[in-house]
């Protein structure tokens, strides 16, 4: 059984049909990618997989548990956490309370020390800095924030939603290098962005969406860069 | 020339009262970005609880906050919960309707409980008073106030830098999207926090039901006094509320002083625009 199954989803807004028949399955020791260029319907399937949109038809679940009618609050209790877009850490609270904030689910709670450790052995500048407010971090320290934040809740799947959007490339070296740890741990991980090489190269499974639609999915290995090329920019 | 200190420092100790009235207040819009105009009446009717308590059992007025507390924060977690969340995607409009009417069925719902008569939660502690050094008076019932709000601003503090429900609430209110995804539900938080606004909303009643006198519609008075607390010192600011409250206490008593105790109130107004014209935000507000 497959970690998180997404079967024949559709999500309007309003008038306009933002994902269309999306199929896709995450399978448990994966690191799953999903690419699409901006407006291709990214974010959107994230935030009905986090529960923050509700689809008008197709079913969502994880662990086989249907969860596509639940809220975010409870999608975090069964396992699942988003390391959002734009990174949104908490700039009025300081690292250590944005972190603790990530075990907020009576679950996560009882582990917290050692999620805290945990968060801390993967990212020792965020250790150095635990009593800065979130607004003076930097770009990269923010993105590192979140993701720490997202491993304080002990998720069995991570997914991370445009991981390296405007910084550095040593800085995204650095933390592909972090999401490498994370799956080793025995997280499972799903790559949503825009860094079409990079995240082919680190991906299990590949799937490209276009206009709201999958394009093309598989193993990206056997992708040849005419098929990624047509199913990125449909030329 | 040292008895001017008198009305400096009843002034101060009068703000911690002060302080305590506007910190519900402060606190929701805060949170939820509202205003909450039933904010006195909720205050007075745990007077009212208080003074029940008092009669029924035969205790000090601090005591009957055994009883008066878990009840209005009852209270306030069900109007939140039953009330409030219903209107909060709908812009200010709706909830301050609400709370309006809230206001208006609370008062009138006294008046009829409890007759327009004029009360007070009666202790010997409201007929002493502290000699300084001989020069002046200071009442023991108003040391009293400003232990007690000090007491809960500090504890107020405490609650939303070591709790989870604390970094909960402020999480939902700097990133409301975030907050959810981190498993926090804001109805929920929301209806926590307002349980401890109204907690902080009776502490103030109980105060000022054993300093001054109170009737059903004396809600409206306090309301006023918390909104000159909030807007001096920065709305959502809890040490602002702290300052703003001990601004407005000392300038009306010392304000009161100087242009006659009739006058109480609008040298105290005047302290207000001024803050209003010089920084909108309050003295510690964020903009």
């Amino acid at each position: 059984m497959a970690m998180l199954e997404v079967k024949n989803l559709n999500v309007y807004y309003g008038g306009f049909q933002a994902l269309s028949d999306i199929t896709l399955s995450v399978e448990r020791d994966q690191i799953v990618s999903i690419l699409g260029s901006n407006g291709a319907g990214k974010s959107t399937l994230l935030k009905t997989i986090s529960g923050l949109l509700k689809p008008s038809t197709g079913s969502i679940h994880f662990n086989g548990e249907k969860i596509d009618p639940l809220g975010p609050h409870d999608i975090v209790k069964l396992g699942l956490a988003l390391v959002p877009e734009g990174r949104k850490i908490f700039s009025t609270l300081t690292v250590l309370e944005n972190l603790l904030i990530g075990s907020y689910s009576p679950g996560a709670r009882r582990t917290k020390d050692e999620q805290l450790e945990n968060v801390f052995e993967l990212f020792p500048r965020l250790a150095e800095r635990k009593g800065q407010l979130g607004s003076t971090l930097s770009g990269g320290e923010q993105q590192m924030l979140a993701i720490g934040r997202a491993l304080m809740s002990q998720p069995r799947l991570i997914i991370f939603d445009e991981i390296s959007l405007g910084l550095s490339p040593v800085m995204v070296k650095h933390l592909y290098h972090a999401v490498n740890r994370i799956k080793q741990k025995g997280m499972v991980v799903v790559l949503v962005e825009q860094d079409v090489k990079r995240s082919l190269k680190t991906a299990d499974f590949a799937y490209i969406l276009q206009e709201g639609k999958i394009r093309l999915k598989g193993n990206p290995k056997d992708f040849t860069e005419e098929e990624v090329k047509k199913a990125y920019f449909g030329l | 020339m040292l008895t001017s200190l008198e009305p400096l420092i009843n002034g101060i100790l009068l703000g911690g009262l002060y302080a305590v009235i506007g910190i519900g207040l402060s606190m929701i819009f805060g949170i939820m970005r509202q205003v909450n105009l039933a904010h006195g009446e909720l205050m007075i009717l745990a007077s009212y609880f208080s003074l029940v308590f008092l009669q029924l059992l035969g205790i000090h007025p601090l005591v009957t906050f055994l009883f008066v507390l878990p009840a209005i924060f009852i209270l306030g977690y069900l109007i939140q919960t039953f009330l409030f969340n219903w209107v909060l995607e709908k812009g200010m409009e709706p909830y301050l309707m609400i709370s309006f009417g809230l206001s208006i069925i609370l008062q009138n719902a006294m008046l009829l409980l409890f007759t327009p008569d004029a009360r007070t939660l009666q202790t010997s502690l409201a007929i002493k008073s502290i000699n300084v050094f001989n020069l002046f008076y200071v009442p023991v019932i108003y040391l009293v106030d400003f232990v007690v709000g000090f007491l809960v601003l500090g504890l107020l503090h405490l609650i939303m830098k070591k709790t989870y429900l604390g970094w909960a609430i402020r999480a939902a209110s700097d990133n409301l999207t975030a907050a959810r995804l981190m498993g926090i539900n804001p109805k929920r938080v929301y209806a926590l926090a307002m349980g401890i606004a109204v907690i902080t909303a009776a502490i103030s009643g109980v105060l000022v039901g054993m300093t001054f006198t109170f009737y059903p519609h004396s809600g409206t008075q306090y309301l006023i006094i918390a909104f000159g607390v909030v807007i001096i010192g920065g709305l959502g600011s809890l040490p602002g509320t702290f300052l703003g409250g001990l601004i407005l206490g000392v300038s009306q008593l010392v304000g009161g002083r100087i242009i006659g105790p009739g006058l109480q109130l609008l040298s105290g107004y005047i302290i207000l625009l001024i803050v209003l014209t010089i920084r909108p935000q309050g003295i510690l507000g964020r903009k």
